[in-house]
């Protein structure tokens, strides 16, 4: 729950500082309604376990346990962010989140690439691959796929769902039972997990990460749920009616799992205020530090280039 | 100095050539030399464990198993994006392509990704890996196998392009791109593969790597300077030898590595000789000939004596009969004529 507030609340602090123009340049991509699948997905995985995000991948580097001090630092462009404001893709290599996204599919490739390092170097380290319902489309999530199938490599492919490619809906774009139901013509497992249950992901990328480590190879999982932010911060989502868009909020992950939590006499609704509060104030803190936060300096546009 | 015939199995050896190692066996070497000290050394590419198209990697999938030497699939962007990934992930992949024309189908792995996540991670990823690129016409191969393609990545940051043209500079230079920690682009020219050159007695020194960014000069002369790349340093080296008895003397130059960029060697060469021609089969809009030659334009203009020409593929695709592939791309007889015609003036 903790970290599903913070995503959103991470999240909300990178929007609003957009727009209010505190920053600018291309503007913040969300998951809001998405913070189930990185929190229960990212609850699966230990130390040396790779994740490789999308474009909305703030909320994996979060589940993850990056610094959000660090993290907005980053977003604000500063140069103690943690790609030295290179990048709207935030990576840690040292806690195994690369950010990617830039490229739509591209990091599935890569992430199998990082699957087959930890194969060949005799570990049961595994790689996870987030990657959209659009990115679904592209050749390179097919070919990796099937790469994965055929090298038994041990990766996660995490399809996304959230039903909007940009204004597409998925079910303009995609004409089989699920996207998961591609998986068997890879020969790869396929699953359907809800994407707005914790729990339920965090079981069905478990069970992934253990047959991966066992040698099973790669297992494909499409999580479903509801985009409930536009595109980007800008897009006001026109192209959605507003009983679609009412309808799509009762799907909010941290609505239902604050109800389950609360039915399940888990975490009181005070106890979870009092959660975001701090949460809150956390990431109050985390602003107010990328604000103070050093540019890079100019010569720094021509270092990192090489190794 | 070069023999189409060469390229179809079969092709003979000469006598005194017999010693000399072949241009893919150089390759062969460098790879075997650097798996057997590197044990994060490895391959993939279609074909290459069973049956390797050109025979670059013949024999070691017997020597290092089919783990390190794998077969791929035809599956160009996830070969490319997993040799990404593993060298992100500490190991050093090297990828065969058949064709270097099917870079095209996975450039976004190469140009976005192995060449930009260093930068853009402020420098915490490192990519060090080797693709393996066949090119070149002269073997009536058709249009989509027969490109010289090496401007496009030269093009972009982050990629370093190699253009080797000797035995001894396949070998030394696939060294150093192996232990390179950066994304290595390694154009081989097909014609070349069957070619033997003699070598100097560190070819067999397993510790002798290139230095990228030093051009060779493969003849000196003082009237004029012929930059070329692969098959067409011999071609110019022919047809110096062949002006040579008319008394002009032509300095051949080498590059050898496009990324880095020797500027120094060329700019003193041009200003020794004021005459610059540039000849290379990359087509010539917006090509590698170009950029020769602005760089002199901007670094030695005032040395120029003639205008600069450049000799290339006037920008159609290489032709499959060989009657039309051999208009489209230079060779000795253009070189030849341009020189003269460069010298008259």
């Amino acid at each position: 729950m903790r970290a599903m507030l913070l995503i959103r609340a991470v999240e909300k602090a990178w929007g609003d500082a957009y727009l209010t123009e505190e920053i600018s340049g291309i503007p913040p991509s969300l998951s809001t309604g998405q913070e189930a699948i990185a929190a229960g997905a990212c609850a699966a995985l230990g130390d040396g376990d790779f994740v490789f995000t999308t474009h909305r991948g703030q909320a994996a580097q979060v589940a993850r346990g990056l610094d959000p001090k660090r993290i907005l630092a980053e977003l604000y462009c500063r140069r103690t962010g943690y790609n030295k404001g290179k990048s709207y893709h935030v990576t840690d290599m040292t806690r195994g989140v690369v950010g990617m996204g830039g490229i739509v599919p591209a990091q599935v490739p890569i992430a199998g690439g990082m699957a087959l390092a930890q194969k060949m170097r005799g570990t049961d380290r595994v790689s996870l691959a987030f990657f959209g319902d659009g990115a679904s489309n592209e050749g390179a999530v097919h070919e990796a796929a099937a790469l994965a199938a055929m090298w038994t490599l041990p990766l996660i492919l995490l399809c996304e769902n959230n039903r909007y490619c940009i204004t597409q809906r998925d079910t303009d774009a995609l004409k089989g039972p699920s996207i998961a139901a591609r998986a068997a013509g890879y020969g790869l497992p396929g699953v359907v997990v809800d994407g707005t249950d914790p729990l339920a992901v965090q079981a069905a990328v478990a069970e992934a990460v253990a047959r991966a480590r066992a040698g099973g190879g790669a297992t494909f999982i499409e999580a479903q749920c509801e985009r409930l932010t536009g595109h980007l911060i800008h897009d006001t989502q026109p192209y959605r009616s507003r009983e679609e868009l009412e309808s799509a909020w009762k799907h909010c992950p941290i609505f239902l799992f604050g109800e389950r939590l609360e039915r399940e006499r888990i975490l009181s609704a005070d106890e979870r205020a009092r959660m975001n509060r701090e949460i809150e104030a956390e990431v109050a803190g985390a602003v107010a530090h990328a604000r103070t936060q050093p540019y890079p300096a100019i010569h720094e546009a021509y270092e990192d280039l090489w190794a | 100095m070069f023999d189409n015939r060469l390229f179809r199995p079969g092709g003979p050896v000469k006598p005194e050539e017999k010693d000399w190692p072949s241009f893919r066996g150089a390759i062969n070497e460098a790879m075997r030399e650097e798996m057997r000290r590197d044990p994060l050394v490895f391959q993939m590419g279609e074909d290459i464990a069973l049956a390797s198209p050109f025979g670059v990697t013949t024999g070691l999938a017997k020597e290092f198993g089919r783990e390190r030497i794998r077969d791929a699939p035809c599956a160009e962007v996830a070969v490319v994006g997993a040799a990404v990934g593993a060298a992100m992930g500490g190991m050093r992949p090297i990828v065969e392509f058949q064709f270097g024309d099917f870079m095209s189908v996975a450039i976004d792995q190469l140009t976005h990704q192995a060449a930009m996540l260093r930068y853009l991670t402020g420098g915490q990823v490192s990519v060090p890996l080797v693709i393996r690129l066949p090119c070149g016409g002269g073997q009536g191969a058709g249009s989509q196998h027969s490109q010289s393609l090496y401007s496009w990545f030269a093009h972009v940051p982050g990629i370093k392009v190699l253009l080797p043209s000797t035995s001894m500079d396949a070998k030394a230079m696939m060294k150093a791109a192996i232990r390179d920690n950066n994304p290595v682009l390694f154009f081989e020219h097909k014609q070349l593969y069957r070619t033997r050159w003699p070598v100097p007695a560190e070819f067999r020194d397993a510790d002798h790597v290139a230095e990228f960014g030093k051009a060779a000069v493969r003849r000196e002369g003082v009237d004029i300077t012929v930059v070329a790349t692969l098959t067409m340093v011999h071609h110019a080296l022919a047809a110096a030898e062949a002006l040579a008895a008319e008394g002009v003397s032509v300095e051949v130059i080498d590059p050898r590595t496009l990324v880095p960029f020797d500027v120094d060697t060329l700019v003193a060469s041009v200003r020794k000789t004021g005459r610059l021609l540039v000849v290379d089969e990359a087509y010539l809009n917006f090509g590698i000939q170009a950029e020769v030659i602005a760089t002199v334009a901007e670094r030695a203009f005032e040395a120029l004596k003639a205008a600069p020409r450049r000799l290339g593929n006037p920008n159609v695709p290489v032709p499959f009969a060989p009657c039309l592939q051999d208009e489209v791309l230079p060779g000795r007889a253009r070189i030849e004529a341009a020189i003269r015609q460069m010298m008259s003036r």
